[in-house]
C-alpha cells in the first residue's frame, strides 16, 4: 500500500511539475523513501524556477512575460501544497498502523 | 517619499487647478464691469502665475522653518499659484455719452477681457483637474493595496 | 534562501514603482506651469543597482530630465498621454508586486502551519 501511494505521489507531482522538472524515479521496484525524495525535489526545483522566472520578470529582462510566470507561480504553489497534504496523508497512515494491535 | 507624497502632490494640483478656473470665470463674470471695487477705472483681467512648489522662497520658507503657520506647505514637486497679477493692458474705451461712467469726453472704458480666451483657460483648468483626480486615484489604489498585504 | 532573496528584490520593486508614481504625479500636477520639464526615473538601472547593493536596501532614485518631448511657447514640455500611460503601468507594477509578494508570504506561512 505504501509504495503504491508513492508511484501516485511523484506521477501526479510530475504532472502538475511538468515532465521537463521532475526527476524520473525508476521503476516499481524502488523505495518508497526515494520515491518521496524525488518528487520534493521536484517541487524544489518547481519553486525554484518560479522565483528565477519572477526575478528575470522584475528586472524587465526581455522573455519572461507575466503570463508565463505567473502560471509557472501558480504551478509550484500548487506543487508544494499537494505535497504537504500527501505528507500529511502519510503521517496519518503511519499513525494509524502504529495503533493497530495485534 | 511615500505614496502619501504623491497624493499630497495630485492635491495641490487640483487645488491650484480650482483657483485658476475661479480666476477664469471671474474675468468671464466681469467682461462689462465698469466700475471695479477700488472704483479708480474698470475691472482689471486678473491672471495666474503657476509655479512648481520648491523652487520658490516662500514655499522653501514654509518647508524648514515655521511649523506653526503653513500646516498646508505643498509638497516638493507639487504646484501652487504664487501670484495673481493684473493685467496693465489699456482698457477698451467705447463712445457712450450717457453711460454714468463716460469720462468727460463721453468714452467708456470697459476691461480688455476676451471671452474666447477665458473660456479656453477654463476648458485647459477642467481638463488638467480631472487629470490630476486620476493621478489621485491612482495613488489611492495602490496604497489599499499595500493595506491589503496586511490582510489575512 | 531562495525565498528569502526574491522577497528583498520585491521589496526594492515595490519602493522604486512607488518613487516613480511620485516623480509621475509631480509631472501631472505641473502640466500647466511654464517653464516645467518632465522628470523619470531609469527604473531599470535603478533596479539593477538595489540588486547588486550588499544589503539589499533602495536608496532614494533621482530623477532625471526627459529628452525628446515636445516643447510649447510657455516652456513646458509635459505630454499629458505620456504621463498618463505610465501612470496606468505604474499602478499594475504595484499590483504584480503586492500580489507576489503576497503570494510569497503564503507560501511560508502555509509551510510553518504544516497544511492543517
Amino acid at each position: 500500500m505504501v509504495s503504491g501511494i508513492g508511484a501516485g505521489v511523484s506521477s501526479i507531482a510530475s504532472q502538475v511539475v511538468g515532465p521537463s522538472t521532475s526527476a524520473k524515479p525508476s521503476a516499481t521496484t524502488s523505495s518508497f523513501a526515494d520515491v518521496f525524495k524525488s518528487a520534493v525535489s521536484s517541487v524544489d526545483s518547481a519553486q525554484n524556477s518560479a522565483d528565477q522566472q519572477v526575478m528575470d520578470l522584475l528586472q524587465g529582462k526581455s522573455g519572461a512575460n507575466i503570463g508565463q510566470v505567473s502560471v509557472s507561480v501558480e504551478k509550484a504553489d500548487v506543487a508544494f501544497q499537494l505535497m504537504m497534504q500527501v505528507r500529511n496523508k502519510v503521517v496519518s497512515a503511519y499513525q494509524d498502523i502504529e495503533k493497530m494491535q495485534f | 517619499m511615500g505614496l502619501f507624497t504623491a497624493l499630497d502632490i495630485s492635491a495641490s494640483a487640483l487645488a491650484a487647478e480650482r483657483q485658476r478656473s475661479e480666476i477664469a470665470s471671474s474675468n468671464l463674470a466681469n467682461v462689462d464691469t465698469t466700475r471695479s471695487s477700488s472704483g479708480s477705472g474698470p475691472y482689471r483681467r486678473k491672471e495666474v502665475v503657476l509655479q512648481t512648489a520648491g523652487t520658490s522662497f516662500s514655499s522653501l520658507l514654509g518647508a524648514s522653518g515655521s511649523s506653526g503657520s503653513s500646516s498646508a506647505a505643498v509638497p516638493v514637486g507639487g504646484v501652487e499659484l504664487t501670484r495673481v497679477v493684473e493685467d496693465t493692458s489699456a482698457a477698451i474705451r467705447r463712445y457712450e455719452p450717457g453711460h454714468p461712467d463716460a469720462d468727460k469726453d463721453g468714452y467708456v472704458s470697459y476691461p480688455s477681457i476676451n471671452p474666447a480666451q477665458e473660456m479656453v483657460d477654463l476648458m485647459g483648468s477642467v481638463r488638467s483637474y480631472q487629470l490630476n483626480a486620476t493621478a489621485v486615484n491612482a495613488s489611492k489604489q495602490m496604497i489599499q493595496q499595500s493595506i491589503d498585504l496586511l490582510k489575512s | 534562501m531562495a525565498i528569502g532573496s526574491v522577497q528583498s528584490q520585491l521589496e526594492s520593486y515595490l519602493s522604486l514603482t512607488m518613487q516613480r508614481q511620485t516623480v509621475l504625479a509631480s509631472n501631472m500636477a505641473n502640466v500647466d506651469t511654464p517653464g516645467y520639464k518632465t522628470k523619470d526615473i531609469d527604473f531599470q538601472s535603478e533596479m539593477a543597482r538595489a540588486l547588486a547593493a550588499p544589503d539589499g536596501s533602495t536608496s532614494e532614485a533621482s530623477p532625471h530630465a526627459v529628452t525628446g518631448l515636445m516643447e510649447r511657447p510657455d516652456g513646458n514640455n509635459v505630454d499629458i498621454d505620456r504621463e498618463s500611460v505610465l501612470m496606468a503601468e505604474t499602478q499594475l507594477q504595484y499590483q504584480l508586486g503586492t500580489q507576489l509578494l503576497k503570494g510569497n508570504f503564503h507560501t511560508l506561512l502555509a509551510a510553518i502551519n504544516g497544511g492543517s
